[in-house]
């Protein structure tokens, strides 16, 4: 028993050794590159390697690259600073990965590359250096990338940017390459990352994963290696950390998340507003939060202006801010989170369970909270809030209380979406109308007020304690982008199921039989629509099985032929 | 039978052959030019000796100059080092020996050493004598072969000698090399964490 692997390490990934995977093909199968930007007395901060070199970036790109590679005060973030941010894409000249194509019909929706942003992870050192002219050392190692693998990633540059600082461009070039042999990110899999002389393994989790209880279903298949470093997971982030200072709020942060209110959080240091913003836009799961977000936000960010504006309404995103200016120039946004430090202390914090008003807040001097006028739907479940407070004084590990606060949350999600998928299940025509002789059958509309009415029956009542307003909530969060792109998703998933059956149907029907007493140009219409399904087949690679691909097509052929011959001709063309 | 993970590094100057030994080693194929390594590659191949079934993972250093100082993290925390020189140049065999000191000072533990004369095929442009490297192995208690990736002369037995050397306490058993990824950045503790385990299974 002899066997081998190069790079990726997963018995199913043997086809990657196929001869046309050029260089850097599977490094951008996780990445779009690696950068480090340094300060130049002259320009400020500027971008000094860009890797692999061939990557073109526009100068917009680069620019918010730079500035957001840094923290926004340096004074306070002397030695290691590690963040994350998400920037646009500029628009044109898309490079579309293929594997990405392949991952994105499998993997959950909330970890889809992402084709009109990056994510940046950013590891930022600052030491004194006498030798240099302003006496301080300042640079930072950033891995630019499509993909929301916020663990992974973070765990990566924390794993490159020490090596690049103590060894300069051959490490990162080393550690580029090493990327270029993973094998692609496949939706169920375990993979075995080589990275620098360990390796990494993470689970890439996939759409049909379990969701309550994600955890303890992980049978996958064996690895072939065992590995050096276990990451727990690819995305998630630590959420307790994030909330501690708010707890008694983070189910107000829930409603407001869910119903896409724009949010801002101010932190003093870009590790908290982006620890805290991407444990907002999870605190949601299974759904997709859609409006834009923004870890870490900076006054010199190209979309500065268009989301401080105050001649509009606040827009429906969240931004994480450390500059004391953007307390007065968000001052009048409705949602405020303000994160202290904290103490490390297991007693609760006073105030803790108060409100404050946004217009309170006029620096960032101002004590940690959440500033809102926001009347939340649901009462508060001060079950959780025990449950955690109990943890903290009894110093319950963090990893326990986030999977109680993440499992809390996942569990009120999904009693939330529950009605909205048996509303949207109830849209779907009944088996028997889809006919061989009509055009698919279509998902009915989704209707607000017949969906709020089927809350009295089989709302979340059934399966949260949690009392208050919920038919409130859902007209809110109708409103919302989230909504929207849910519904968008589920509408596609549901019309590609449709089409599937209907081609099932067509492909098992007797249509040789059926056009016996049809005239001429019934029949015709009906060769049209076959070909457009056997179009709408290959171009979706709808799970249709091969042999009844064929049995269509044959079907296909033999109704041709008992056309008359001028049509045959015209029909062949 | 026991399933047994072997980290292992190859180490020496650039163009002796590291790469092609692997690649020998690895999937039986020999590359006439072989483009030179940047930072390491990494490969990993299931060998079976005397029964047991050992998976190496290995670290196929660059020998280039400028990657140099990239090499201990490599070596970090591996179970044995083949260290390649080339048979046909006289000054590839003193980096040897500069390798071997590197190891036995920053290696804690026993890792067992393999030293391997490469391109042994060719006779005629032979520099380095055998008997020489076969003491100075022999000295310092390391594995010694001279090999031919190109013939395939020796390499897989050079595997096999290392597996035979390797001691038998590090057997790794399923579960047990399992830790919290967040106790790896000290590779002091990473090794008490592993022996804790073991004895406890």
């Amino acid at each position: 028993m002899e066997d081998e692997s190069e790079g990726s390490l997963s018995p199913s990934q043997d086809s990657i050794q196929t001869p046309a995977v050029l260089p850097w093909d599977r490094f951008s199968n996780w990445l779009h590159c690696a950068c480090v930007v340094t300060f130049d007395l002259e320009l400020g901060q500027a971008m000094e390697i860009i890797y692999p070199s061939h990557i073109r970036m526009t100068e917009k790109e680069k620019m918010n690259i730079c500035y957001l590679s840094f923290p926004d005060s340096n004074s306070g973030c002397m030695g290691d600073t590690q963040f994350h941010f998400r920037i646009r894409q500029c628009p044109g000249r898309k490079q579309i990965i293929k594997s990405h194509v392949e991952y994105n019909r499998e993997c959950p929706i909330q970890l889809k590359s992402d084709d009109a942003h990056y994510y940046g992870f950013v590891f930022f050192r600052q030491t004194k250096d006498r030798s240099i002219r302003r006496g301080y050392f300042q640079k930072s190692v950033v891995l630019i990338s499509r993909l929301p693998f916020v663990a992974l990633f973070s765990q990566l540059v924390s794993i490159i940017a020490p090596e690049y600082f103590e060894n300069g461009e051959p490490s990162l070039e080393a550690a580029c390459h090493d990327i270029d042999q993973w094998g692609p990110p496949v939706p169920g899999e375990t993979m075995n990352l080589p990275i620098f002389g360990t390796v990494l393994q993470v689970r890439i989790p996939t759409h049909k994963d379990k969701l309550v209880g994600a955890g303890q279903t992980r049978t996958q298949s064996v690895p072939t290696l065992p590995a050096q470093s276990i990451l727990p997971s690819l995305f998630e982030v630590d959420i307790y950390t994030a909330f501690q200072t708010i707890l008694p709020h983070v189910q107000m942060l829930w409603e407001l998340m869910l119903t896409g209110e724009p949010l801002v959080v101010m932190a003093a240091s870009p590790s908290v507003t982006s620890n805290t913003v991407q444990s907002l836009v999870s605190l949601i799961s299974p759904f997709h939060y859609c409006s834009d977000y923004r870890p870490y936000f900076t006054i010199h960010d190209s979309e500065f202006k268009e989301y401080t504006t105050k001649t509009q309404a606040p827009p429906s995103v969240i931004l994480g801010v450390t500059n004391p200016f953007f307390a007065k120039t968000l001052q009048h946004w409705p949602h405020i989170i303000r994160i202290g430090e904290m103490a490390g202390e297991a007693s609760v914090p006073k105030g803790f369970n108060k409100l404050k008003k946004a217009s309170s807040l006029k620096t960032l001097d101002c004590k940690p909270g959440v500033y809102t006028q926001y009347k939340p739907f649901l009462m508060k479940d001060k079950g959780i809030l025990k449950r955690l407070i109990k943890g903290m004084q009894t110093k319950r590990p963090v990893e326990a209380q986030n999977a109680i606060l993440r499992r809390h949350f996942l569990e009120l999600t999904q009693s939330f979406m529950i009605p909205l998928e048996r509303y949207m299940a109830s849209l779907m025509p009944l088996q028997r109308n889809i006919s061989p002789h009509k055009g698919p059958p279509s998902l009915r509309q989704f209707d607000v007020d017949e969906f709020v009415k089927t809350l009295h029956q089989s709302g979340p009542q059934l399966t949260s304690i949690v009392k208050g307003e919920w038919d409130g909530l859902y007209r809110k969060f109708f409103r919302s982008p989230n909504f929207e792109g849910w519904l968008y998703h589920r509408q596609y998933e549901v019309n590609q199921k449709l089409q599937v059956l209907h081609m099932e149907a067509l492909c098992q029907a007797n249509l040789l039989d059926w056009i016996q007493d049809k005239e001429e140009v019934e029949i015709v219409d009906l060769v049209l629509r076959i070909r457009e399904k056997l179009k709408f087949a290959t171009n979706n690679s709808v799970a249709v099985k091969p042999e009844n691909i064929n049995k269509l097509e044959k079907h296909m052929t033999t109704i041709i032929s008992s056309l008359p011959e001028d049509l045959q001709s015209v029909l062949n063309t | 039978m026991s399933l047994r993970e072997i980290k292992l590094c190859l180490l020496g100057d650039s163009g002796v052959g590291k790469s092609s030994i692997v690649l020998r080693f690895v999937r039986d194929q020999y590359k006439d030019h072989v483009e030179s390594t940047i930072g390491a590659s990494f490969m990993t191949k299931h060998l079976v000796v005397d029964d047991n079934t050992y998976v190496f993972q290995i670290w196929d250093t660059a020998g280039q100059e400028k990657y140099r100082a990239l090499a201990p993290m490599y070596y970090r925390g591996a179970s044995a080092a083949i260290v390649v020189y080339d048979v046909t140049r006289e000054c590839s065999f003193p980096a040897v020996k500069d390798w071997v000191r590197e190891l036995r000072h920053n290696v804690p533990g026993n890792m067992v050493v393999a030293i391997a004369g490469n391109k042994c095929d060719l006779t005629e442009l032979r520099e380095v004598r055998t008997e020489d490297a076969k003491q100075y192995a022999e000295d310092i208690d390391a594995i010694f072969t001279e090999t031919s990736a190109l013939t395939a002369e020796n390499i897989k037995e050079l595997f096999e000698s290392i597996a035979r050397r390797l001691p038998p306490e590090e057997i790794y058993r399923p579960n047990s090399g399992v830790y919290n990824i967040r106790k790896t950045d000290n590779p002091e503790k990473k090794r008490q964490c592993c022996s804790g385990s073991n004895k406890s299974s």
